[in-house]
C-alpha cells in the first residue's frame, strides 16, 4: 500500500496543475452542498423527532362557511392553524391525552428590572403546565407549574435562559419575584438554552417569526384572559369583537393546542371526543364547514405549514447539479491522466503486475485526491456557513435560523464526500486496469 | 476550410469517453444556467419594485402599554406631540400596521354587501389626517380624511365602524375594474359599508409577497389593544439619528408603556428582501462556478486530445495542412461536443423549467434566456478550447518523422 502511495505521489508530481484542479473542484462542489444541505436541514429538521409519533397538533375547522372568505386563500379547504379560545379551553378539559397544553404568544413588559430604568419588552408564552414535560423542555433551575397554578391562575413565571442571563446574570433566580405587566410574579423555573427550530409548536410565523418566539418567559395560560392580554397572532371572521369578553367568545382563532397520545387507541378516542364536540356545536349553529377535526403529527404539521421554503429546495438541487459537474470533470481528468500514463502501466503489467494490482494502485491515487478534496471541502463549507451566518444571522426569517451549528448536517456532508469521491474514482481506475499491456508496449 | 467533418468525427469516435463526459457537463451547465438566470432576474425585479413610500427617511417605533391602567389615547397624543416637535421631523402619525414590515392586518373587501360581487384582499392601515403626508403618499383622486372623521380606539371600544376609506389605485381597480371607484361603496367581511373618498398612488403595504399594492386606509387612531406604532418622516438622511434620540426620550417619558422595536422603514424592506437577495446571490455564485468548472473540463479535454495526437498532427502538417487548419480541426471537434451537450442541455433546461413552474410556482422559462445561454456557453466553450488548439498548431511537421 505504501508503494502505491509512493507511485501516486510520483504521478501527482508529473501533473501538479491537474491535481490541484481536481482537488479544488471536488472541494468546491462538496462545500456548496454542505452549505445548502445545512440550510435545508435546519429548515426541515424535526426538532422533536423522538416524540413524532405521540405528539399531535389539534385543529378544528371553525372558519366561516362562506366560500368567498377562506382562512387561507391559497388553500381554501384548509382549517385555521389555531383554535378559538372556547374550543381550546373545552378540548383542554379532556382526560384522554397523557399530556396536553394550550398556548398563545403575548407581548408583555417587565418593570423594575435590575439596572433598567424603563420597562423592557418580554415576549411571553401563556401556556399550561403540560408544555414543559410534553416538549421535553430542559430546566436549569426549578421547574414548571402544576394544574392548581393553571386553575388559579397563580402568579408564577418561568424564565428563558437568555432572560435569566440578562436579569440575574445567570444566577439561580428561583423564588425571586419580578413585575410582569405591572403584577408581581414568582419565578419558579429557569430554562436551559432551548430554542427548537422550526418552532413547531407555534407555526403562526412560519416557524421562524419574531412574533412566535423565542420566548423570554412562560406564564399560566389563564393569565391571558385574566389580564385581558391580546395574543400577537389572531385571525377573525364574523362580527368584530368590541370588548375583550366578546373577543373570548368570538370566532377569532388565536390559541394553539398540543396533545400527547401514547397509543393509537388514545388517538382514536381523542379524535371521537373532538368529533362529538363538533357535532354538538354544529347543532347550535357553529362549525358549518365540512368536518375537519385533525390531529397532526409533528412532521405532518411542519410540512402542512411549509417550514421548508421552495427556495431552499431549489438551492439544494442546484448545488447537487454543481457537485455532479465537479465530479464528472474529475472523472474526465483522471481518465485522461491515466490513459496518458498508459505506457508506464503497460510496463508494469509486462513486469508481472496483475489487473487487480493495477486497479488498486490507481484507486489509491484517486482516493488520496478525493480525500484531500473532501477535507478541503469540509473546511470551505464551514467557512461558507459562517459567512451565511454573518450575513443573515441577525435577520429574521429562515436564514437567521442558521445561527446554530448542526452536527447531523456535518455527518451528512461527510457521507456525501465519501460517496461522491469514490464514485468519481472507480470508473477511471477500472478502465486503466483493463488496458491490454501489449498494445501500449508495442506502439510506443 | 480544407477539413471536412468526417476526420474530426472519426477522431472523436475512436476515444469517446472524454467527449461524452464533457458533453454531459455542458448539458448540466446550460440547464442550470438558463433556469438560474430566469429565477435571479425575477428576484431582482421583485427587490426593485417601487415601494411608493419614502422609506429611507422614515422610521417607526412600536409601543405597547400593557398595565391595566394604561391610557393609550393620551399616550399617543403626547408621543405624537413630542415627535412632531423634534427638529428635522416632517410629520408623524400613529398607525396600526407598518408598511414594508410584514406586520399588519389583512382583510377581505367586497364590491357589494353580503360578501357579494368582486372580492379583493387588502392590508389595513389605520391613520389620522396626517397619514398621507407622513408616508409621502399622494392622492390621485378625491380628498384626505378630515379631522372630524378620525375615530379614537380605546380599551373596551375596539371596533367602531368607520364610514370612509382611502384606497390605493391598484386596489380600487381590483374591486371596480371600470375605474370609477371614487365615491363608490365597498364592504368589509361583516357587511359594513365604507365610502371611498380618496384614491392614492400605489404604495406597498405591510405584506410584500401578496397584495403588496392593495391597502385600505381607515380614519382611526389605534391603541385599543394597548399597541400602536408611531411612523415618523424626517428630512432626507436624518431618520436614523432622529430615531435614536426619540427612542431614548420616549423610553423614559412614560413608564406605563414600552418600546418593542424602533427601525427605519428601509430596514424592514431589507429584511423582507433578504430571502430574495440570498437566493439571487447564491444562484449566481453557483452558476458561475458551474460555468468555470465546465470550461476547465473543455480545456482539459482539448489539451488531452492535442497531447495524445501529437504524431497525427505532425503527419497532417507534413501532408500540407496549414496551422489554421489544425486550429480549425480542434475547434470543430469542440463545437461538436458543445452542440451535443447543448442539445441534451436545452431539452433538460426546458424539462426542469416546466417542472419548476408546476411544482414551485417559478415563472415560466423565458425562451430568450435559452437562446442567450446557448450563445454564451458556445462562445466561452470555444474560447476554452482556443489555447490548446493553438498549441496543437505549433506542432512542427517534422514530428511525423520521429517516433517518440
Amino acid at each position: 500500500m505504501r508503494y502505491y502511495l509512493r507511485l501516486a505521489l510520483k504521478s501527482y508530481a508529473r501533473t501538479p496543475g491537474l491535481v490541484a484542479l481536481m482537488v479544488s473542484a471536488i472541494a468546491l462542489g462538496i462545500a456548496t452542498c454542505i452549505v445548502t444541505l445545512t440550510v435545508y436541514h435546519g429548515m426541515s429538521g424535526n426538532p422533536i423527532w423522538w416524540k413524532n409519533n405521540v405528539l399531535y397538533a389539534v385543529t378544528m375547522d371553525s372558519w366561516d362557511s362562506n366560500p368567498n372568505d377562506p382562512f387561507d386563500p391559497e388553500h381554501p379547504r384548509r382549517a385555521p392553524i389555531q383554535l378559538t379560545y372556547r374550543d381550546a379551553t373545552y378540548l383542554y378539559q379532556s382526560d384522554i391525552p397523557k399530556r396536553k397544553a394550550i398556548m398563545a404568544m403575548m407581548a408583555a413588559m417587565l418593570s423594575g428590572a435590575p439596572g433598567e430604568a424603563a420597562p423592557i419588552p418580554m415576549f411571553t408564552r401563556a401556556t399550561t403546565g403540560g408544555f414543559f414535560s410534553m416538549f421535553d423542555v430542559p430546566f436549569e433551575y426549578g421547574g414548571g407549574w402544576d394544574a392548581a397554578a393553571d386553575r388559579g391562575p397563580e402568579p408564577v413565571i418561568v424564565l428563558s435562559h437568555r432572560m435569566n442571563q440578562r436579569l440575574f446574570a445567570g444566577a439561580d433566580s428561583v423564588g425571586r419575584t419580578i413585575l410582569w405587566n405591572g403584577r408581581r410574579f414568582r419565578i419558579v423555573g429557569v430554562l436551559k438554552n432551548w430554542d427548537p427550530l422550526p418552532r413547531f409548536y407555534d407555526m403562526t410565523g412560519g416557524g421562524f417569526g419574531v412574533w412566535s418566539g423565542p420566548e423570554d418567559a412562560y406564564v399560566p395560560f389563564e393569565w391571558a384572559p385574566t389580564l385581558e392580554s391580546m395574543p400577537t397572532n389572531s385571525s377573525c371572521w364574523g362580527p368584530s369583537p368590541n370588548t375583550y369578553e366578546q373577543f373570548l367568545t368570538s370566532n377569532c382563532v388565536w390559541t394553539e393546542m398540543w396533545v400527547e397520545l401514547p397509543s393509537a387507541a388514545a388517538r382514536d378516542r381523542f379524535q371521537s371526543y373532538m368529533d362529538g364536540y363538533w357535532a354538538a356545536q354544529r347543532k347550535v349553529g357553529r362549525f358549518q364547514r365540512p368536518l375537519d377535526n385533525h390531529l397532526w403529527k409533528v412532521s405532518q404539521w411542519l410540512k402542512l405549514n411549509g417550514a421548508v421554503t421552495n427556495d431552499s429546495r431549489i438551492l439544494l438541487r442546484v448545488s447537487f447539479a454543481f457537485l455532479a459537474v465537479c465530479l464528472i470533470n474529475t472523472v474526465g481528468i483522471l481518465l485522461a491522466k491515466f490513459l496518458k500514463a498508459a505506457s508506464i502501466t503497460g510496463v508494469r503489467r509486462a513486469l508481472g503486475a496483475n489487473r487487480g494490482q493495477i486497479f488498486l494502485q490507481h484507486l489509491v491515487e484517486v482516493a488520496a485526491i478525493s480525500l484531500t478534496g473532501g477535507a478541503l471541502g469540509l473546511a470551505f463549507g464551514a467557512i461558507g456557513l459562517s459567512a451565511v451566518r454573518a450575513i443573515y444571522g441577525g435577520m429574521t426569517g429562515p436564514y437567521g435560523a442558521l445561527a446554530h451549528f448542526d452536527p447531523l448536517g456535518v455527518l451528512w456532508a461527510l457521507v456525501l464526500a465519501a460517496i461522491s469521491t469514490l464514485a468519481a474514482g472507480l470508473y477511471p481506475a477500472w478502465v486503466v486496469g483493463r488496458l491490454p499491456p501489449a498494445l501500449y508496449l508495442k506502439s510506443r | 476550410m480544407s477539413l471536412n467533418i468526417r476526420p474530426v468525427f472519426s477522431a472523436m469516435v475512436r476515444n469517446p469517453s472524454g467527449a461524452v463526459l464533457v458533453a454531459l457537463e455542458i448539458a448540466i451547465a446550460i440547464a442550470v444556467l438558463v433556469n438560474s438566470v430566469g429565477i435571479v432576474a425575477q428576484r431582482i425585479e421583485e427587490i426593485d419594485r417601487p415601494t411608493g413610500i419614502d422609506q429611507s427617511s422614515s422610521f417607526t417605533i412600536l409601543f405597547g402599554g400593557l398595565t391595566s391602567g394604561f391610557d393609550a389615547a393620551s399616550a399617543i397624543q403626547q408621543d405624537l406631540a413630542y415627535l412632531r416637535g423634534v427638529p428635522g421631523v416632517i410629520d408623524a402619525v400613529a398607525t396600526e400596521g407598518i408598511p414594508l414590515s410584514g406586520d399588519g392586518d389583512d382583510e377581505a373587501f367586497y364590491s357589494q354587501s353580503g360578501r357579494q360581487g368582486a372580492r379583493a384582499d387588502a392590508s389595513i392601515l389605520q391613520v389620522d389626517e396626517q397619514g398621507l403626508k407622513t408616508l409621502g403618499v399622494t392622492l390621485v383622486a378625491g380628498r384626505n380624511f378630515r379631522a372630524d372623521e378620525i375615530q379614537l380606539l380605546s380599551k373596551g371600544h375596539l371596533g367602531e365602524e368607520p364610514a370612509v376609506a382611502i384606497v390605493t389605485q391598484h386596489f380600487a381597480r381590483a374591486l371596480f375594474p371600470s375605474g370609477d371607484a371614487l365615491g363608490k361603496t365597498l364592504y368589509d367581511g361583516q357587511g359594513n359599508p365604507l365610502a371611498i373618498i380618496g384614491i392614492t398612488h400605489d404604495f406597498m403595504g405591510p405584506h410584500l409577497s401578496n397584495h403588496a399594492y392593495d391597502s385600505v386606509m381607515l380614519p382611526q387612531i389605534p391603541g385599543g389593544y394597548g399597541f400602536y406604532n408611531c411612523i415618523v418622516r424626517t428630512q432626507p438622511g436624518r431618520a436614523r439619528a432622529i430615531m435614536q434620540v426619540a427612542e431614548r426620550h420616549l423610553a423614559a417619558s412614560n413608564p406605563q408603556r414600552i418600546i418593542f422595536l424602533a427601525h427605519t422603514l428601509s430596514w424592514f424592506k431589507r429584511q423582507q428582501d433578504s430571502q430574495n437577495r440570498a437566493m439571487a446571490l447564491f444562484l449566481t455564485a453557483v452558476t458561475a462556478l458551474i460555468l468555470v468548472v465546465t470550461c476547465l473540463g473543455i480545456f482539459g479535454l482539448t489539451t488531452f486530445n492535442v497531447s495524445t495526437r501529437t504524431k497525427q498532427i505532425g503527419t497532417l502538417r507534413a501532408v500540407g495542412a496549414r496551422q489554421r487548419d489544425v486550429v480549425a480541426h480542434f475547434l470543430l471537434e469542440n463545437a461538436i461536443v458543445l452542440a451535443m451537450g447543448m442539445l441534451v442541455g436545452c431539452t433538460l433546461a426546458l424539462g426542469i423549467g416546466y417542472w419548476l413552474t408546476t411544482r414551485y410556482q417559478v415563472p415560466r422559462l423565458n425562451l430568450a434566456y435559452l437562446g442567450l445561454g446557448v450563445l454564451l456557453l458556445g462562445a466561452i466553450g470555444q474560447l476554452a478550447a482556443w489555447q490548446p488548439a493553438r498549441k496543437a498548431a505549433a506542432v512542427p511537421p517534422s514530428v511525423a518523422t520521429r517516433t517518440i
